[in-house]
């Protein structure tokens, strides 16, 4: 590459170009953070991140950074699902421990940041850090007493049996909370190891695995679901109590101390100079509320 | 790694000493995999011990399955199903 002198300087980002290179690789920097950028000469956006790298490479010295053309070293990219450019694998002690799908500059500079700051290598230390794994784990699957973690999110589900799981609990009416797996490696990778349960979904109810999606489809075909799953209050219900909960409630956008809107705000004006006794909700805080409000009126007021 | 449906079939029926295993993939897409397992060992055991009794069983396939799904029965619950 005689291209000249000033490509010297910067010539911190190493080419990988076979499987048993990598493997070399892994091994050698063991004991430093090394990132791996899976690229693709035909992808604009790799060429900025190779800049972004090359940057970084100068500031952080201790960091080893390489790049890999995914297609070209192809038993490396399948190994570790590669399945767009640019993806940034990060590796410590030869162990994966984050990853990076997609070209987003400051992410990859925190990510890098967050690493190398990291501490020591010593065995102490990874132990210490499974421990706060197990712990962050365990306070995830607490997090709510149903919890979903998905590939995706319920209203855009990422694969189709986490699709499928969230539409069972929809038409079964059950309260849960979700985690998307794909925002965080570390916790797809370790619930997997905590659960000893190698797929996703995973539903689990007081902080226990129920287990994926066949399970949820028997349990609902046995009619147990209902009885393991807490439900959410239904609508109507939610509604009656609401509407009761003062003589006079008035519905608004924002509350008595801040209106949210001008109707509302001539409402408050009009409901304060009459000395009436009132409380009030915020329909902006409830998107259910919004919506089926208006059309459950009807039959509220027929319940009166 | 050998992922054909049959080897999988096979281990299936061989390590849970099943009385039957039937390969119910719909799709044939070569990395996705749904089976019916009937087996005693399933006996007296919720669905998600006999989930993981096959999770055990396919722990070093299941990594390069990406669709996998199964259904347990014990024989009693399959003879069961079948006369409906």
């Amino acid at each position: 590459m005689a291209a000249g002198a000033a490509e010297a300087a910067v010539a911190a980002v190493e080419e990988v170009g076979s499987a048993g290179q990598f493997e070399e690789l892994l091994r050698l920097k063991a004991k430093s953070l090394l990132v791996v950028h899976f690229w693709a000469p035909w992808a604009p956006q790799c060429a900025q991140m190779n800049e972004v790298m090359a940057e970084l490479a100068k500031e952080l010295p201790q960091v080893s950074f390489v790049k890999l053309e995914a297609e070209g070293v192809p038993e490396v990219s399948e190994k570790y699902e590669i399945s767009s450019v640019p993806t940034f694998l990060f590796f410590k002690n030869s162990q994966k421990i984050d990853r990076l799908d997609g070209a987003h500059a400051p992410e990859l500079t925190k990510k890098v940041q967050r690493h190398a700051s990291s501490g020591s290598f010593l065995p102490s230390a990874n132990e210490h850090l499974k421990e706060d794994l197990n712990l962050r784990l365990k306070k995830l699957t607490h997090a709510a007493p149903c919890m979903l973690f998905m590939k995706g999110t319920p209203q855009e589900p990422r694969c189709g049996f986490s699709k499928q799981m969230v539409e069972i609990l929809h038409k079964h009416n059950i309260q849960f909370s979700s985690f998307d797996i794909f925002s965080d490696e570390e916790v797809r990778q370790g619930l997997k190891a905590y659960s000893s349960w190698p797929t996703y979904p995973q539903l689990y109810v007081s902080g226990e695995l129920i287990g994926g999606l066949d399970i949820i489809k028997e349990l609902e075909a046995s009619e147990e679901l209902d009885t393991i799953c807490p439900k959410a209050p239904k609508l109507e219900e939610r509604l009656k109590v609401l509407t009761n909960k003062a003589s006079v409630m008035l519905f608004m956008k924002g509350n008595k101390q801040e209106a949210k809107c001008g109707f509302s705000k001539q409402i408050l004006e009009i409901l304060n100079s009459t000395g009436v006794e009132y409380e009030t909700f915020d329909i902006l805080e409830d998107e259910e509320e919004l919506k089926e409000n208006g059309e459950l009126l009807p039959i509220l007021r027929g319940e009166n | 790694m050998e992922l054909s449906a049959e080897y999988l079939r096979e281990k299936l029926q061989r390590d849970l000493e099943a009385e039957h295993v039937e390969d119910t993939t719909l799709n044939r897409c070569s990395c996705s995999f749904r089976v019916l397992v009937v087996s005693a060992k399933f006996e007296g055991k919720p669905l998600l011990q006999r989930h993981r009794l096959v999770n055990a069983c396919l722990a070093e396939e299941l990594p390069h399955i990406h669709a996998f799904e199964q259904k347990t029965l014990t024989p009693d619950q399959w003879a069961r199903e079948r006369q409906k």
